[in-house]
């Protein structure tokens, strides 16, 4: 930087070196954003009433009772059963006619009024029936979960084979594949990154409707917890299972991520060419 | 004579100028069948089945008919969609303010996000009975479901929409003098606005999920107690016809959402054609 450039800066008054500026730490804003609420709670929550409000130390307290009684690991285990029943078989079930709908027309039109027509209606509004038709037990969870998941995953794998390209498929053929051949090494390769998005989304609505249906039945799992303990006043506990299902659910979401990438990384290549 | 050349070259490649009829190129023909053949072997069966289980689809249109007829569905319907346009509208007004405020400041960006990526991250039908112990059975705690059900997406996309307002129209405005107030809704509110479009359709569907939960739970009034009022009674038709309300509501709410997008967002389409 020569004088005159030196000049220039001091008279429109830049400095080279900035002062101090806030936005130059937000780790650090951020962190101190979180300290100061778990403060304020900690403060505020214990003057309010304990059956409406709990304070952070306290819900460390009953974090601790609950996995100590062993209470709390054996109804998330009991939850996540039904979830990971439920899931799979939806996985299954939706890949399956997704498929079957994006290659065969006859499928698709058969199956279609039916598909968009369940897609549309908000699967909560299913639980009584389903709950009329299941009873209290497992299996009335499993079809919530099911139901659940069961769409954005058909839905996805519908879409993600209508885009494989019909070249690829005509090459296929030239080179004498097999309908299965067909199927194994090129459709499903080629609309796995649409399969996975669409397992992505079911990984978080199954966990919503797993949630819902165990609210609803009242007798097991992590739903039922947040009813009893919600009934019981117990504001402490209720907020265990709460983030318990909050981590539960990033971290399903983040797992299904890396899947997609190891599964899929072709997809990353793509969008770099 | 090139007529009659190409008429004989198509035939013998066996080429069909006119093929013949086919049904895949009716596919609304196949999809009525479908549809035609479902109905009539439910009718069949569930007239066989305990009706305290399955119902038919007469029965369903009588129960239809009756519920329309004495005004409740209606009623309720109505009930129903006062929450969720309260809810909804509070949740844009919050949702967009806060998210122009979080995508234009990166100091308050940094203050809110920890707190909107915990929120958002935990599955809002946990909180409910939490809730309901704060707000009651009534027409609040349905109103304040929603909310949180709607609010997440609007927010986050309206911050990721003002993030992408390009700096050089900024700049623009900025060298013609623009205040700060022009700027936001001259530049960066019009420039977010496909963004938010895009929030809100996605809220939408939530929105009404988050309704249906509430009223299920409280089960005092809107059509989710209506769902659990017959669930209860074992009134398999009624509850039908109330979930068949909620299907077209849903298809009727998403159809009238991606309407208003392509209103609201007119230039997002001219502007690909443009590039």
């Amino acid at each position: 930087m020569n004088a005159l450039e030196e000049q220039a800066l001091a008279e429109i008054s830049l400095s080279p070196s900035k002062g101090f500026r806030v936005t130059d730490y937000l780790g650090l804003l951020r962190a101190s954003s979180v300290i100061l609420l778990l403060i304020v709670w900690e403060v505020f929550g214990r003057d309010v009433n304990p059956l409406f409000l709990s304070y952070p130390t306290a819900i460390a307290r009953a974090c601790v009772q609950l996995l100590i009684s062993g209470e709390f690991q054996r109804q998330a285990l009991g939850s996540l059963e039904v979830y990971a029943v439920g899931l799979v078989s939806s996985l299954v079930l939706g890949i399956f006619l997704g498929l079957l709908m994006g290659r065969y027309r006859l499928a698709e039109y058969l199956l279609d009024p039916y598909v968009y027509a369940l897609d549309a209606t908000p699967r909560v509004a299913l639980i009584p029936l389903l709950l009329l038709w299941f009873g209290l037990g497992a299996p009335a969870k499993i079809a919530i979960v099911f139901l659940s998941g069961l769409f954005p995953v058909l839905m996805n794998t519908f879409s993600g084979v209508r885009t494989v390209s019909a070249s690829l498929v005509d090459i296929g053929r030239v080179y004498g594949a097999g309908e299965a051949k067909i199927f194994t090494k090129i459709i499903v390769p080629a609309a796995l990154p649409f399969i996975m998005a669409g397992v992505r989304l079911a990984v978080g609505r199954a966990l919503i409707g797993i949630i819902t249906a165990e609210m609803f039945t009242a007798v097991t799992g992590m739903g039922a917890l947040l009813i009893r303990y919600s009934s019981a006043f117990a504001t402490d506990k209720f907020f265990v299972p709460v983030i318990f299902l909050a981590l539960l659910g990033v971290i399903l979401s983040r797992a299904v991520e890396l899947l997609q990438r190891r599964l899929a990384p072709w997809k990353e290549t793509e969008g770099a060419l | 004579m090139a007529v009659s050349l190409d008429e004989q070259l198509i035939q013998e490649l066996a080429l069909r100028r006119e093929q013949r009829w086919s049904l895949y190129d009716h596919p609304n023909l196949i999809r009525a069948g479908s549809v035609m053949i479902f109905l009539i072997l439910w009718e069949f069966y569930g007239r066989r089945v305990d009706p305290l289980l399955l119902t038919y689809p007469t029965a369903v249109a009588w129960a239809a008919v009756q519920l329309i007829w004495s005004g409740e569905l209606i009623r309720q319907l109505l009930v129903s969609l006062g929450s969720l346009a309260a809810g909804f509208g509070a949740s844009l007004l919050l949702g967009v303010g806060l998210g122009v405020a979080m995508g234009r400041s990166r100091l308050a960006e940094a203050i809110l996000d920890p707190h909107v990526n915990a929120l958002y991250a935990t599955p809002q039908v946990a909180l409910i009975p939490l809730l309901m112990m704060w707000f009651g059975l009534g027409f609040g705690v349905k109103v304040v479901v929603i909310f949180l059900f709607v609010f997440f997406p609007i927010l986050i996309n309206t911050v990721s929409g003002v993030k992408n307002v390009s700096a050089s129209m900024v700049e623009v405005g900025r060298a013609y003098l623009a205040s700060e107030r022009q700027i936001l809704f001259k530049v960066v509110f019009p420039a977010a606005v496909p963004f938010i479009m895009a929030g809100v359709r996605l809220a939408v569907g939530r929105g009404l999920v988050g309704m249906i939960v509430a009223e299920l739970f409280t089960a005092i009034t809107g059509l989710g107690a209506m769902l659990t009022l017959y669930g209860n009674l074992f009134e398999t038709a009624r509850m039908f016809v109330v979930i068949i309300v909620l299907g077209l509501l849903g298809i009727g709410l998403i159809q009238a959402t991606q309407m208003l997008e392509r209103r609201m967002a007119r230039w997002k389409e001219t502007e690909r054609a443009v590039n």
